[in-house]
């Protein structure tokens, strides 16, 4: 009788982000848009701008570590309180909206409501949204580690102010968060104008969206740095490069049938299965040809040169192991600089070192199941104070259902979903966010569980 | 005043006397120390002067913006009430009347007379504040580590008071804005209950522990366990029993003798959810709970396990506290309800 169904838990949305990113003007454009719903917001910081609303409650941040030094254990003693009481009036709130504070740490927040067992029969966590100020945000990269977790902690990412940014800025900023959180939905706004739907009943730490995560940030790192598609008659060109950091390199050409992206993705994942098989090594002087090889040039650590036939007239992808301005590269024709018409980064994160970073684990397979209990307990033990967070889907050895999971820090919340679909692959799928994760080491370990055929 | 012999001997019986509908969920129940009328205090605004025979609303006081949270009689029927409006209040009852005082923050947490009615202490965020009957400030404390989440008066003392907070009780003998002493725990307390003969305090915590100080020598012990959080604590008139919640069960230390250290306590089974509210008798050994099941169970810990009685009332529990005279008690629910129990 007084047992709580699922769906009468109150969803709740964390706002993050620094002072001035833009958190107060996303909450009054939610408050005022005619959404009816009724509202409650909680308020850590009194903002530049007011909040126009009735029920607006003050908090001041409490964290609340427990004696046992469990970070995860960590909660928000100010929410419990003031939530509590807020859940116990008959006239309840369809929404419930926490600003924190620009410096504050998302994982205590997000932990209130799995820890405590009132806040978690009551309500419902649904999304850490995190604004960023994409002109401001790079200087705070390095000097504040509150703005990194903000970003590894959030389902929904504001990338706000873009309007004050060129868009080239914008874009190796938001491959940069991209390579810190490749879970969350990023969007570009200007005056935090976005549909509310893309804010409010995301799911974020719905089980039944534990991936709805978009699959090409699944994907593996890539063997190479770059990519050109160049049109190219037939004829002699020359691939030229200076002294560079490496005395060899791998690359391979490729002709595509047209110069797009399109095109260019389908080459890329052909170059990948390339760059896994043997290298032909060419020394400088030598010419390479399109082909489906990976050639090893001979750079010699100094200044060197290769030659590229190209027999017939058309568009080529050219893949390359490093960034060609390492070795000021270029690809000549008549001793001309040729510019690519199209070009691709596939490390992102090469500019900088990110202590943050997404591990994302895709392998078709069976898990053992003991197996992989055993080892994701050892990794949530080792890594869970670094780990914030992660999700998956994940197909157990004898199950015909999909498992699903989330988690924070260390606390795992998992259940069966959804049977396999007849002629569907089963895969698992999983992404760790986190700080110094180790991917090599973590993708071992996953395909250590998997089960024996 | 009624005077009541021990209640409760052979008893075994909840009868329900009357039952009074409020607007919402009552947080706070005090009853007036005539025994006559019955405070409550729901998360809505108004307070409501219940008489305790038929449960007629005598009184209507408008209580606390955003809700009361807290109620106190005093010996002379003064009645303070604290609320989400960072207000403390002191009602003259039949006149309506209430003077208002400054309880420091946006919220005020607790309320609670002094034993000799002459002094109210309130908290409200970090701070506890004291005050003469007549609402003059006489002390402030300095900022506790954390909000205070509970407060209590020393019993049969009018000059020391203990609170709880993260980070452990700190006690106080107003006058100096410094606590006296302190027992430090790294944790979050969040209810405190100081035994009748002040030899002991017992806390129950965010962690699903219950934290046991002796307060002679300040040694502790912890009691493990607890399936939730546990803000259900009562005392038995002996300072023997500790009864105590964080379960569907309800679990009593024997206090008496050795200690509860290295004991098994007693585990009272009957409700279906946590329990969510306990109370002992003043005098009597009667405890009744009430829980998120809507049942309310009488039990005498240390003479039997099994409940002397269970009645259903329907919705989630929320207060409930026996009447002055140990003969009735009464119940406050989640929707509002207000009961009044007979103890045969």
């Amino acid at each position: 009788m007084t047992e709580v169904l699922e769906g009468s838990r109150v969803p709740v949305t964390v706002l993050t982000g620094f002072l001035g990113s833009g958190k107060t003007t996303l909450l009054n454009r939610i408050l005022t848009e005619n959404h009816g719903k009724r509202i409650a917001v909680i308020e850590n910081e009194f903002g530049e701008v007011g909040v126009d609303q009735e029920l607006v409650i003050g908090a001041d941040e409490e964290v609340f570590e427990m004696n046992n030094g469990c970070i995860c254990c960590t909660v928000r003693g100010d929410l419990i309180r003031i939530l509590g009481n807020l859940m116990k009036r008959r006239d309840r709130f369809d929404y419930i909206m926490i600003e924190t504070t620009g410096m504050a740490d998302p994982g205590p927040v997000a932990q209130t409501f799995f820890m405590d067992d009132e806040m978690r029969d009551k309500m419902q966590l649904d999304s850490v949204t995190t604004l960023v100020d994409a002109k401001h945000v790079s200087q705070h990269f390095d000097d504040s580690p509150e703005v990194t977790e903000q970003i590894a902690f959030a389902d929904v990412i504001l990338l706000n102010k873009v309007d004050l940014v060129e868009e080239g800025e914008v874009d190796k900023l938001e491959a940069r968060i991209r390579s810190m959180n490749a879970a969350a939905k990023i969007y570009r706004t200007k005056d935090a104008v976005l549909e509310l739907d893309k804010v409010l009943d995301v799911g974020g730490f719905n089980l039944d969206r534990a991936l709805d995560i978009d699959p090409k940030f699944m994907e593996p790192e890539y063997p190479f740095e770059w990519a050109g598609v160049y049109e190219l008659e037939a004829g002699k060109y020359e691939f030229a490069f200076e002294e560079g950091p490496d005395p060899a390199m791998k690359a391979a050409i490729l002709p595509i049938s047209n110069a797009d992206s399109v095109e260019l993705d389908l080459a890329r994942d052909r170059t990948v299965l390339l760059f896994s098989g043997e290298e032909h090594p060419v020394e400088a002087g030598k010419s390479i040809v399109p082909s489906q090889k990976v050639y090893e040039l001979d750079l010699g650590g100094g200044k060197s040169s290769f030659g590229v036939e190209i027999s017939e007239a058309g568009a080529y992808a050219l893949f390359t192991e490093h960034y060609p301005e390492e070795f000021e590269a270029e690809l000549r024709g008549n001793g001309t600089p040729l510019s690519p018409v199209l070009e691709r980064e596939y490390a992102p994160d090469h500019e900088h070192d990110d202590e943050v970073t997404s591990v994302g684990i895709t392998t078709p397979g069976d898990l053992d199941v003991q197996k992989f209990n055993a080892w994701l307990g050892d990794v949530l033990q080792n890594l869970g104070q670094d780990i914030f967070r992660m999700k998956g889907v994940l197909s157990l050895a004898g199950e015909d259902t999909r498992f699903v999971f989330q988690g924070v820090h260390m606390l795992f919340d998992g259940r069966p979903d959804r049977p396999w679909r007849e002629g569907e692959e089963r895969t698992n799928s999983l992404i760790f966010i986190g700080r110094n994760l180790n991917r090599e080491e973590l993708n071992k370990g996953f395909e250590a569980c998997l089960a024996e055929k | 005043m009624p005077r009541g012999k021990v209640a409760g001997r052979k008893a075994n019986g909840l009868d329900t006397l009357w039952r009074a509908s409020l607007d919402d969920y009552v947080n706070d129940l005090a009853w007036s120390s005539d025994g006559r009328t019955v405070a409550a205090a729901d998360v809505a605004e108004p307070i409501s002067i219940l008489e305790a025979d038929t449960g007629e609303v005598l009184k209507r006081l408008s209580g606390h913006g955003f809700g009361t949270t807290s109620l106190s009689w005093n010996t002379r029927g003064v009645l303070a009430s604290a609320g989400q409006d960072g207000k403390v209040r002191l009602w003259d009852v039949n006149s309506g009347e209430g003077k208002e005082l400054d309880g420091g923050s946006q919220w005020v947490e607790k309320v609670a007379f002094s034993p000799d009615g002459k002094h109210l202490v309130s908290s409200a965020a970090k701070k506890i504040r004291m005050w003469k009957r007549s609402g003059e400030l006489l002390w402030e404390s300095e900022d506790h580590q954390s909000t205070v989440s509970d407060v209590e008066w020393k019993p049969g003392s009018a000059r020391d008071l203990a609170t709880s907070a993260y980070g452990g009780v700190s006690l106080w003998k107003p006058g100096s804005p410094k606590p006296a002493r302190k027992f430090e725990w790294q944790g979050s307390t969040l209810k405190i209950s100081w035994s009748p003969n002040g030899k002991y305090i017992a806390t129950g915590d965010q962690d699903s522990t219950v934290h046991y100080w002796i307060v002679s020598h300040g040694m502790d012990l912890q009691m493990f366990g607890y399936a939730t959080k546990v803000r259900e604590l009562a005392w038995d008139a002996h300072s023997r029993y500790l009864a105590t919640g964080g379960a569907e069960a309800v679990t009593v230390w024997d206090c008496g003798g050795k200690g509860p250290e290295g004991s098994r306590p007693l585990s009272l089974e009957a409700h279906t959810e946590f329990v969510s509210t306990l109370s002992y008798q003043r005098r009597g050994n009667l405890l009744l709970s009430g829980g998120g099941d809507g049942l309310a169970v009488l039990w005498e810990p240390g003479r039997t396990e099994s409940p002397l009685a269970v009645t259903t009332l329907g919705s989630a529990i929320s207060t409930l506290t026996f009447s002055p005279d140990d003969k009735r008690a009464a119940v406050g629910s989640d929707d509002g309800s207000v009961w009044m129990m007979g103890i045969s």
